[in-house]
């Protein structure tokens, strides 16, 4: 039905998932998947571009929640880029804010990580 | 007077029959013997009468052994050994009376009655008997040389009793009596019925058909000598005797066939039978497929059915499984040597090809290098268990015998093969469809459990309309609301959001409801209420799994809405047709179980003025979606809201409901729809005061 599609590409050391299409209940193993292969590279620093991502339900937001203590314990992180305003709002309305940290563009989150290294 | 109409009927017959051998006995009784020829017709007919109605009346019976014709043909060897041996006896004992006008006397006329009655019941029996040996498996309606037999028998028996003697024969009763003959010998060959008998019933065939035919042949010579017993029915009646010869001449000539005809079939009898088995063996095996719906009850009858079909020795199945080969059944081979040679032959890759093949005993000697038991044996057959051109299983026959399978067992062994799979088929489809119906029933009752935990009536205030509603995506849903009297003047609400569909939300979903429930008569506060709910939760709720919720209560006394929202959907306030949307700050229960949920949880105080809505909802309203995927969105629902000023929140309530079903139309659910509806009325208060 809906479609979803996640790729996962490098820069520097850190990970960028993009999202694309509608994550939910029946998607969301795919992206859960992608988490596991990043945790099994030793991969911790991940920013998650959500520009293309249309629809994101509570399954969705439950694999962050997942696979975030794990990233954090590893001195990582996941940070959310791009996201669109609908999506944000969702984000925004169960206080996802207050405990992940948003950016407008992908680079800036990649810079966020970057300057944690250096000091 | 309950009688079936047949057997009425067939009463009615045997009375008619006795009434008329009542008159020919008084008849004969004042007639002893007679040269006039009105007398001897009237006599004639009389007695033709009493073999017809006869006939009639024994068909009843000839008519149910229509499937057995070898007890047919018993039946008439009995009256036929009677006859024959009445005859001898009597011949024996008795001179002819040289001059019957002189010598008859009430003795011999007494006599001579029983003995022609006793010939009268011989030849109705064989008559009926015979008429139904025509007519099994008669596959044509035509039975022209038959119904021309019967007349000319007809006319034969009143041919009979023309005047005879050596200058001047009866020329009319030789003709019909030769015609007769001829017709006999042409309808004597329909024996078609031999060709359906097994081998058994072929060999006692062909033992009876020498003895009758002995017997006959004696009985028909002894009608041409001048006996006693000759003397006796031709002055009884000449048809009667007539007919008698001609039933002997019948009986001699259908032996005889029937004997050839058996003889000549004797040595196909054997391969007759295996077809007849092979089909009634099909036939039942596809009664089974439908009745029995154990596949391996069905196994075992498949198994079983292909031995004796196919002339094997052992036959066993093997099933695939997701864990590889498993034997399903065997016949007459232990479980152990059929699983051996099973993976032998799988070892050696011939399962993979999924044909149909066939080994010598060369072929398997080779394959089965190690073990010498399995020498045993010389020929075997596997066949693959297809459906759609999916391989389920094997079928295997094999044979101690040293000599290979013929065509027609390897189409067999095919046969059994393919309704193996059909029935392996059946079986998988309805365990599953057994499985579903118990899911669905669990389903079922876990709605119903739902739907208890879940408040049945609102709560009554005097002024305080509410109002809710629920409709799950699937059977459960993880949507909860509740109202909570925490005394006189505050009314406790609760609604919540478990993050998933289904199942899993459900049953976190009952904790959420035990958690409130709780924490409800405990604490005042709606903010504190929920930084200890979100620490219960946080012992239970797994990492991916939230909870949303709204807490808070209605003070009717101070007419105040006091709330704090964890991460869930704004609380509307619909004021004069205008919404205030109310998004104090919280996050989620689940979300973090550290002081971030504590620190970052703000309530909310609104003091509420007379016709207030207050609107809870969970994102199922928002995000429901239409066939062309687009949400139903907070515009569509606002608007809603504030389109008129409602009387009553049921109004309101049914309003969205309608609205949301029109626009979902022709999709179905996604999430689990909650609403709740408060709207504040405080009568008591005029207006404008406060």
């Amino acid at each position: 039905m809906a479609d979803f599609n996640v790729t996962t590409r490098g820069v520097g050391p850190v990970r960028v998932i993009d999202l694309k299409g509608y994550l939910d209940a029946h998607t969301a193993p795919e992206l859960e998947q992608e988490f596991n292969k990043l945790i099994d590279h030793n991969d911790y620093k991940v920013v998650v571009n959500f520009d293309e991502l249309k629809y994101i339900s509570s399954a969705g937001l439950g694999v962050f929640m997942a696979y975030v203590e794990t990233m954090r314990e590893n001195k990582g992180d996941i940070k959310f880029s791009n996201m669109q305003d609908d999506v944000f709002n969702i984000f925004d309305l169960l206080g996802f804010p207050v405990l992940y940290e948003f950016f407008k563009d992908e680079k800036e989150a990649i810079e966020k990580f970057n300057q944690k290294e250096k000091s | 007077m309950n009688l079936p109409y047949s057997g009425l009927v067939s009463a009615r017959k045997l009375e008619i029959t006795i009434l008329i051998g009542i008159i020919i006995l008084v008849f004969k009784f004042i007639f002893p013997i007679t040269e006039n020829s009105f007398i001897l017709i009237l006599n004639e007919v009389l007695i033709f009468c009493a073999l017809y109605f006869g006939v009639l009346y024994t068909s009843h019976f000839t008519q149910l052994k229509k499937n057995e014709p070898i007890s047919l043909i018993i039946n008439i060897g009995i009256f036929n050994a009677v006859l024959f041996f009445l005859s001898a006896l009597s011949s024996s004992l008795f001179e002819v009376i040289p001059s019957l006008e002189v010598n008859v006397n009430f003795i011999y006329s007494a006599i001579s009655l029983i003995i022609a009655y006793i010939f009268m019941a011989g030849v109705v029996v064989v008559l009926s008997a015979f008429k139904e040996l025509y007519f099994i498996r008669l596959k044509t309606d035509t039975h022209k040389s038959y119904d021309a037999m019967i007349v000319f028998f007809i006319l034969a028996f009143f041919a009979a009793s023309l005047p005879d003697s050596k200058e001047d024969p009866n020329f009319i009763g030789l003709t019909f009596f030769v015609v007769s003959i001829i017709l006999i010998s042409i309808n004597s060959f329909r024996v078609s019925w031999i060709a359906f008998l097994t081998k058994k019933q072929k060999t006692q065939l062909l033992i009876i058909s020498i003895i009758l035919g002995i017997i006959f042949i004696l009985n028909a010579v002894s009608t041409f000598e001048n006996s006693f017993i000759k003397q006796l029915l031709e002055n009884f009646s000449p048809g009667l005797h007539s007919l008698l010869r001609l039933m002997m001449i019948y009986g001699s000539i259908y032996c005889g066939i029937i004997f050839f005809t058996s003889l000549f079939h004797l040595p196909t009898a054997e391969a007759f039978d295996k077809k007849v088995e092979e089909a009634s063996s099909l036939k039942d095996l596809s009664r089974l497929i439908t009745q029995v719906f154990d596949f391996n009850e069905l196994a075992d009858s498949i198994t079983n059915l292909t031995t004796k079909v196919s002339n094997s020795d052992s036959a066993w199945l093997v099933t695939k499984e997701p864990g590889g080969l498993k034997l399903s059944s065997v016949s007459n081979i232990g479980y152990v040597d059929a699983d051996e040679i099973t993976k032998i032959f799988e070892s050696e890759g011939i399962l993979n090809q999924e044909e149909f093949v066939t080994f010598s005993r060369k072929q398997i000697r080779l394959k089965i290098k190690n073990d010498i038991r399995l020498f045993d044996f010389k020929a075997l057959a596997i066949s693959p268990l297809k459906v759609h051109n999916n391989t389920s299983g094997f079928l295997f026959a094999a044979r101690k015998q040293n000599y290979g399978f013929d065509e027609d067992e390897k189409k067999s062994i095919e046969a059994f093969a393919d309704y193996a799979a059909v029935a392996l088929e059946n079986a998988k489809l309805i365990e599953e469809s057994i499985e579903k119906e118990r899911l669905k029933s669990e389903l079922k009752v876990a709605r119903e459990i739902q739907y208890k935990i879940l408040p049945s009536t609102t709560p009554n205030c005097d002024n305080l309309q509410v109002s809710a509603l629920f409709i799950p995506a699937y059977e459960v849903g993880g949507d909860y609301y509740d109202f909570f009297r925490m005394n006189e003047d505050k009314l406790g609400f609760v609604i919540a959001d478990v993050s998933g569909k289904g199942i899993s939300s459900a049953f976190i979903m009952a904790e959420v409801k035990g958690v409130f429930e709780t924490l409800a008569k405990l604490i005042d506060s709606p903010k504190e209420l929920l930084v200890k709910a979100n620490n219960i939760l946080s012992e239970s709720l797994d990492k991916k799994s939230f909870v949303t919720a709204v807490y808070g209560f209605v003070d009717k006394k101070k007419g105040q809405l006091s709330f704090a929202r964890a991460g869930h959907m704004p609380v509307y306030i619909c004021r004069n047709q205008k919404i205030e949307k109310l998004v104090p700050n919280g996050i989620g229960l689940g979300l973090d179980y550290g002081y971030s949920f504590e620190q970052n949880l703000k309530e909310q105080t609104v003091d509420l003025v007379d016709n207030d809505i207050i609107v809870l909802y969970t994102d199922g309203i928002t995000e429901a979606k239409n066939i062309k995927m687009e949400e139903f969105g907070y515009n569509r629902f606002e608007s809603i809201i504030s389109s008129e000023n409602f009387e009553n929140v049921e109004e309101l309530k049914s309003k969205i409901i309608n609205k949301i079903s029109s626009f979902t139309q022709g999709n179905s659910q996604h999430d689990d729809i909650t609403l709740v509806l408060m709207k504040w009325v405080s009568n008591n208060k005029p207006s404008g005061v406060n």
